[in-house]
């Protein structure tokens, strides 16, 4: 992810919407006065040159994408690895439709986490970030600062295990080694039962059940969600026996064992969906490790049941893949 | 423990709430531990729902169903033993004994074998003592 990388990016979309392939690219633009990126729809070829790509373009641009889709008739998107699983995942459940997409595959080397960036320098000092040779370049007011990517990658991409998108129209970019298996949940599972209890217990008393993480997952678009009472389907016409008698499995309490089916019943609907973005451990305010809980569904999905993720008949409906035993 | 476990189990209408009703008929002698919830099918039983039950204090939880290829629904037992792995496997992870959830196939006929599968489960449940991680006190 370096200029040369930024520079073919900007000439492709720029080509793309001249040539009026496309009404709209979704990409990634930075903040202003913060090196924070943010994505944006770029809609004139004139406005290209506010495209940028660096380790700091963390979102994903799935869910943006399902929600503007109809608005277009056909949309460019920049996908990194994760991104476009999920798009290939949502592409599968219907919610968008493949030929309306172009998309611009970036194999992706792993993108910073801003809570430790942030912390090692000053925002509003930093011009630019770029990875050259494996090293995180940054540019603070003049000077170059080279520090070690590992110090700074986001703990997720340290085991993606797509870092090359499995959907792409032109790939850009080079990926890192792809990561085998799952040794990260094996050593988690090493703790006793009371120890992973109490670490979970510990965990999820944090947790505000402000439901950030669900608003960001690309995965997450139900209109109900099961483990929500307060967003329910109504109008002015449901009467009160209705909403009195609606089915509930959890109220609003907030406690870390109510906290616990929340996001247990949250995980069970991504079993073989979850595209690995990382995005909802990036907008929990309080830092939950939800990630953990994605990959050790991931696991019991490939190692149990022998599915691998992106295939065209999904996880849940396929009936052919039964463990042996129990 | 000083009373008996609390133990909810979801029978599938078609054949393992006939096989729990063939145990009452052929005054079949098993533990009052058991709760009933009678459901159309193995297959209705919602995640939610198990982790609901073990909230209000239930000590197990069953899923009753079918066997394998005789699901009145064709293939709803599938889809109950496919969730039920998903759970489990998610319960031991976060360090929930995961052994008070079971699933359990029997057919209408296996009167017999309903009554003993639920007394071996109540004093397994027995051992395992109350529960008490995910009940809301």
């Amino acid at each position: 992810m370096n200029q040369q990388v930024v520079e073919e990016l900007k000439k492709i979309c720029k080509d793309l919407l001249e040539k009026g392939e496309v009404d709209a690219v979704v990409a990634y633009r930075r903040k202003r006065n913060e090196p924070r990126e943010v994505l944006t729809v770029v809609k004139s070829p004139d406005d290209v040159d506010s495209i940028t790509l660096s380790p700091l373009s963390v979102n994903n641009p799935a869910r943006l994408l399902y929600e503007i889709a109809g608005n277009y008739n056909r949309l460019a998107v920049v996908a990194k690895g994760c991104d476009a699983m999920a798009i290939r995942q949502l592409i599968i459940e219907g919610k968008l439709d493949r030929e309306k997409l172009y998309i611009i595959g970036i194999a992706c080397p792993g993108v910073v986490d801003y809570k430790k960036f942030a912390k090692a320098f000053k925002p509003s000092e930093v011009e630019s970030v770029e990875l050259v040779n494996g090293k995180l370049a940054v540019k603070l007011a003049g000077d170059v600062k080279e520090v070690s990517f590992e110090d700074f990658i986001f703990e997720n991409c340290t085991y993606c295990s797509h870092p090359t998108p499995i959907e792409y129209d032109v790939l850009l970019g080079e990926a890192r080694e792809p990561y085998e298996g799952f040794d990260d949940v094996s050593e988690f599972e090493k703790m006793s039962d009371e120890e992973r209890w109490r670490y979970w217990e510990n965990e999820f008393s944090l947790c505000i059940r402000c439901h950030a993480c669900r608003s960001v997952c690309p995965l997450c678009y139900c209109t109900e969600c099961l483990v929500d009472p307060t967003n329910l389907a109504v109008s002015p016409m449901t009467t009160a026996e209705e909403k009195a008698a609606y089915p509930r499995v959890l109220g609003r309490w907030v406690s870390a064992s109510d906290n616990l089916v929340y996001h247990l019943v949250r995980v069970l609907h991504h079993a073989g969906r979850c595209a690995g973005c990382g995005e909802c451990e990036r907008a929990c305010p309080m830092g939950l490790p939800l990630r953990k809980l994605e990959r050790k569904l991931e696991k019991v999905v490939t190692e149990v049941f022998g599915f691998k993720p992106g295939e065209e008949i999904p996880f849940l409906s396929k009936l052919d893949i039964l463990p042996e035993e129990g | 423990m000083s009373e008996d476990p609390k133990i909810i189990t979801f029978a599938c209408n078609w054949c393992s709430y006939a096989g729990a009703d063939l145990a009452g008929t052929s005054r079949l002698q098993y533990p009052p531990t058991i709760r009933i919830v009678r459901v159309m099918c193995s297959g209705m039983v919602n995640p939610a729902w198990i982790l609901y039950a073990f909230r209000k204090g239930a000590d197990g939880v069953v899923i009753a169903g079918c066997h394998p290829g005789d699901c009145h629904y064709m293939v709803g037992n599938y889809y109950a033993k496919k969730r039920y792995v998903l759970l489990k496997e998610l319960l031991d992870f976060v360090g929930f004994e995961d052994e008070r959830l079971k699933l359990l196939w029997a057919s209408a006929s296996e009167g017999k074998k309903f009554a003993e599968e639920m007394a071996k489960f109540t004093e397994e449940v027995r051992k395992l003592g109350k529960q008490e991680k995910l009940a809301k006190r």
